[in-house]
Formats: C-alpha cells, sequence, structure tokens
C-alpha cells in the first residue's frame, strides 16, 4: 500500500442475510433459517472489477441487494468511502441517510425487458433518477440525458422513443445510461449480459470496460457464467450456499484453482474446444466433497 | 414398405417457414436443407432470430398461424413406419400423431412450461405410453418408475406421485428427458435443453441424455446457443442466420476452422476466446 492510497471503495465485513422459511410440519413447528448468506468478507479497490460468481441458490444475488441496501443485512458491515473521504456503514444507514447515497451506488439489471417501464420515454427513463435527487431539470436535464446515450453508443434522438422500439443489446445501453446518469463511483451489474446473444453480449461488455476508463467506475460484477468472468474481472469471487469458498486473481482461479468446488465447476462449464472434455462426473465429485466436508465437522464436533 | 435402412434418418431439403405479420412476411426459415444419421448427434447453432427454434418446430410441425411452412420437404426415414414427407401430413393426422412423441419427440428449454401443473409427473409420462405403445395402466405405471429411475431421480415409485412444483429444475428436466425418452424415438429433438440450468446441473443432464441416446441409439437434433455443448455432445453443427444454414460440417472442422465469416465473427465473441481487456 502506497502512502497515497486511500483503502478500498467498499469494504464488505461478516456480512449476512438469513430468512426464516415456514416450516411444513404445521403452524406451530418451528421456522427453519436459511442463510442465503453467511459470513461474507471482501474489499473493492477503487477501478477494480469483482466477479462474484456462483450457481442459483449460492447466495450472490442476495449479498449484492444486502450491499446495495435493497435487503437489510441480518448482520455484518458494509463500509463505502464517499468522495469526500468519510466511510458510512450502509448496513445500518437510515434510509434517509441512505438515499444521498444511491447517486454513488447504482445497478444493471440483468432483464432489458423487465426492467425498463414499458410507459415511459427513454428520456423520462434515463433523467430520472436525475428527478429523483433534484440534480437536474429542463434543458439541462435533456442536455444530461442526450449526453449519456452518447456515451453508450445511442443516438440522443432515441431519447423520444419508447424502450419497444429497442433491441435487448440496445434496452441493455439504456439501463446502463440510467446507472451512469448519476455519475456513480460503484456499478453492481446484477447478471448484466446473460439474457443477451454472445455477440451482444462482447459489445456491451466492451461498452462497460471502455465505460470504466472514462467514468473511473468500480464494478461489482455478479454473474452465473464463468467465461464471462475470466476475461471482465480483476478478481473473482466463488459463492456456494451463502459462503465465498473462493477469492483469488481471475487469472489465478481459472489457471490454479485452489478450492475442490473452483475446481468442479469449473470443470463443468463446456469448452468450445472440442479437446477440452467437460467434465460430465460432477454430481458424484459434489456428493465426495460434501461428503468429506460432513466427516470433518463431524470430527471437529467429537474433539470438542 | 420401402426398407430405410441405408438411408439417412432424417432429410430436411429446402424447407421455407414463413410468418406473415403486419410488418410484413418474415422468412424465419428460408430454405434449409441438412440430413440427419440415425445415432448422430447434430447441433443447429445461431443466435436469436436465426431460425434454428422454428426450424425444429417446423420438423414437428408445430409452426402456428401467423407462420406456415411454404415450401421444401422434411423426409422422415422411419424404420417403424417407411418413409414419411412430413409436409405433406394433415394437422389432425393419425399419422401424424404417432410421429409426434413416438417417433420423433422433442424436449424444451423451459421445463415448467412443457409440464402440467396439475397432473402429477408420473401420470404424464404413463400417458405417452398409454397413447403410443399397447399397454395396460399398470404396465404403464410399471414402465414409467422405471424410466423415472433411470433419468437418475431416487425413490422413483414417490416421484411417480409428485407434482412438477414438488421438483427443482434439474429434475424437473429429468422429467421432460423421461417423458421425450420413454416411447425410444427414433429422433430426439432438444430445443436449448440446458440453457435454463446451471453449469453443474447442465453437465449431468447432458451426461445423461448421452447416455440415453447410446442405450435407444436414436439421433440428437440439438437446437443451441452455446458452442461449448455444441463442442461436448454434438457430431456435426449447422450454423444459422437469418434463417438460412451458413456453414456445415464435422464439428471438430467447423469449430477448428471455420470457413464463414459469420461463424469465425460468433466464434471470436465468445468471452472465454476473447483476449482479456485491459
Amino acid at each position: 500500500m502506497t502512502p497515497t492510497d486511500p483503502g478500498p471503495l467498499l469494504s464488505v465485513r461478516g456480512l449476512a442475510k438469513h430468512f426464516s422459511v415456514p416450516s411444513r410440519g404445521g403452524r406451530l413447528a418451528p421456522a427453519s433459517v436459511v442463510k442465503a448468506v453467511d459470513d461474507v468478507s471482501f474489499d473493492l479497490a477503487p477501478g477494480e472489477t469483482l466477479g462474484l460468481v456462483g450457481e442459483s441458490g449460492s447466495g450472490k444475488t442476495t449479498a449484492a441487494r444486502c450491499i446495495l441496501r435493497a435487503l437489510v443485512p441480518t448482520a455484518g458491515e458494509v463500509h463505502y468511502r464517499l468522495p469526500d473521504g468519510r466511510t458510512v456503514d450502509l448496513a445500518v444507514l437510515s434510509d434517509r441517510a441512505l438515499k444521498p447515497i444511491r447517486q454513488h451506488v447504482q445497478m444493471v439489471f440483468q432483464d432489458p425487458f423487465s426492467s425498463l417501464n414499458p410507459r415511459m420515454t427513454v428520456g423520462a427513463i434515463v433523467g430520472e433518477p436525475l428527478v429523483i435527487h433534484g440534480l437536474a431539470r429542463g434543458s439541462e436535464l435533456d442536455d444530461r440525458v442526450a449526453e449519456i446515450l452518447r456515451r453508450v453508443g445511442l443516438q440522443p434522438e432515441h431519447a423520444r422513443r419508447y424502450p419497444h422500439a429497442f433491441s435487448g443489446g440496445q434496452r441493455q445501453r439504456i439501463g446502463i445510461a440510467r446507472a451512469l446518469v448519476m455519475r456513480p463511483a460503484l456499478v453492481v451489474c446484477d447478471e448484466a449480459t446473460s439474457a443477451l446473444d454472445v455477440s451482444v453480449q462482447a459489445q456491451v461488455l466492451d461498452l462497460l470496460k471502455e465505460l470504466q476508463g472514462e467514468f473511473r467506475l468500480t464494478y461489482l460484477f455478479v454473474a452465473h457464467n464463468l467465461d464471462v468472468v475470466r476475461n471482465f474481472c480483476d478478481r473473482v469471487a466463488v459463492m456456494r450456499r451463502g459462503r465465498i469458498v473462493e477469492l483469488a486473481p481471475a487469472p489465478q482461479i481459472f489457471a490454479a484453482p485452489q478450492h475442490p468446488y473452483t475446481r468442479i465447476l469449473l470443470s463443468a462449464v463446456p469448452s468450445p474446444d472440442p479437446d477440452v472434455p467437460m467434465n460430465f462426473q460432477v454430481a458424484e465429485e459434489l456428493a465426495r466433497l460434501d461428503a468429506a466436508a460432513a466427516a470433518v465437522a463431524a470430527a471437529a464436533a467429537v474433539e470438542s | 414398405m420401402e426398407p430405410t435402412a441405408d438411408l439417412p434418418l432424417l432429410e430436411v431439403e429446402d424447407l421455407r417457414t414463413t410468418f406473415t405479420t403486419d410488418d410484413g412476411v418474415v422468412n424465419a426459415v428460408d430454405g434449409v436443407s441438412f440430413s440427419l444419421a440415425r445415432g448422430r448427434t447434430l447441433a443447429l447453432v445461431g443466435e436469436s432470430g436465426s431460425g434454428k427454434s422454428a426450424t425444429a418446430y417446423s420438423l414437428l410441425r408445430l409452426i402456428q398461424p401467423p407462420g406456415r411452412i411454404t415450401g421444401g420437404r422434411i423426409l422422415l426415414h422411419s424404420a417403424r413406419a417407411g418413409t414419411i414427407d412430413l409436409t405433406q401430413l394433415s394437422d389432425h393426422s393419425d399419422l401424424l400423431y404417432k410421429v409426434r412423441g413416438g417417433m420423433i419427440s422433442m424436449i424444451f428449454q423451459e421445463p415448467m412450461t412443457a409440464l402440467s401443473p396439475v397432473h402429477s409427473v408420473g401420470s404424464q409420462i404413463a400417458e405417452a405410453i398409454l397413447l403410443h405403445q399397447h399397454a395396460t395402466r399398470a404396465e404403464a405405471r410399471q414402465r414409467t418408475v422405471d424410466m423415472l429411475a433411470r433419468v437418475g431421480l431416487s425413490q422413483p415409485e414417490q416421484r411417480y406421485d409428485q407434482y412438477p412444483h414438488e421438483l427443482s429444475g434439474g429434475m424437473r428436466q429429468r422429467v421432460i428427458i423421461a417423458m421425450a425418452l420413454v416411447c425410444r424415438p427414433e429422433l430426439l429433438i432438444a430445443d436449448e435443453p440446458t440453457t435454463a440450468l446451471d453449469v453443474t446441473i447442465q453437465a449431468q443432464i447432458l451426461g445423461l441424455i448421452r447416455t440415453l441416446q447410446r442405450e435407444i441409439g436414436c439421433a440428437v437434433l440439438l437446437i443451441t446457443h452455446d458452442f461449448g455443448v455444441v463442442a461436448q455432445v454434438a457430431d456435426d453443427v449447422a450454423v444459422m442466420h437469418h434463417g438460412r444454414i451458413v456453414e456445415r460440417g464435422p464439428v471438430r472442422t467447423v469449430l477448428k476452422a471455420p470457413q464463414h465469416a459469420y461463424t469465425r465473427a460468433l466464434l471470436d465473441a465468445l468471452p472465454s476466446r476473447r483476449a482479456r481487456v485491459a
């Protein structure tokens, strides 16, 4: 760390989100608790891209939502450094205290079809955050909307049209414009390219990379597709059952995965190279991994 | 009935399927030709709107108005029923009903929409047996339970009476596969069978389809957008773009030495092949 290093932009410590699920045993039976996120910690440096990967139910989206305070975490701290250098804990702030901070932290959603209001023009969609936060109006609002549309590869004239007139890739650009019009520091991308065709996905990833340099953005990139993360992220955190099982620089995760779960997960990805065979036996390997972990836990219980 | 053993199972010649909309006529399938040998796996790969699913739906005559097949032939050289041109069958012919689910079956991307929510999964599989094979209800139930075990569901007797909402996505897709293969079809059409699934579940489902394909000896037409899936499970591949096949050949040849510019562009767009973005 150099003396001028201001430290991480985001520092997550012991984050947990538990949901209580009604038991099937009737009204009087005790509810069971699902630990969707269970003791997650990581740092995010300014300008960095961290991939949060895992399968459905691994807790990656719940963790991202807790960080954005779309959900209230059960435990843990989410330290966010403001532009003036102050650090706030997003996990405990009141809704009112959160509002001004929301302009610094924005989100890009997965589904470009359901995340845009079909009754609003593109201009109204993209400009809405500025209106809500009272940051611009009138011709200044129009100018900022036109400017950001241009930056994401759309035309200022597109502001007058409605979302249905746009393709999936263009809609995702609209979603990105809406997030970036606030000039945020941190952008959480939740499966931002998962619904897109591969050629469109490549264009959107290139755009996100370009905008990152231009606006000095920090990305938390939530994805289930390991291939997408491979070349886009600086570091990757692999999640399973609410926990991070491995966190390492992206090249290391893919070239020399340390955790057996990461190895199994990677081996299940079908390679487009016919000479790199995929692993069809993942079910057996995951079962062995869990059996070994259970044996270790049982032995530890006996020790104590 | 002419012997069909020396012929490929399926020959599609200059197939054309169009959709007439307010904005004009869309040639979803625009002169597609290919053949598929018995027991082989052909992947139709392309992006959304390329016509790969419209081709698959045309084969089973599932295209609904405003769409219709406007030209070409779909020759099924069935070992059981001889040569049938599927484009010539009327919508309600007995032969078409025998083809669907009997000689050709299909599995869909989203297992929840392909299963009835109000019938037990076992009864839905047994229904296919009762429709296509001579069996009593008791025999159909037994064959269904056997098939549920073959697709890897534990406690198949109990599973028979469960409803789709009680099963996970991966288990539902196993039920769909059981339903598709229980009548031992000659051709299985799999339309994005693993796209909605996690990667570890996808590996299990692809492995299962492969194992059962070998057991039954059926050919597979795999509709997918994923070149990884193509490389790992198909023998041959046809790349579709704007309703046409732009390149076709053995998987290794097409993926390692693509000839067509569109194939090259698609392969270059794959995240794993792209250089690290600085």
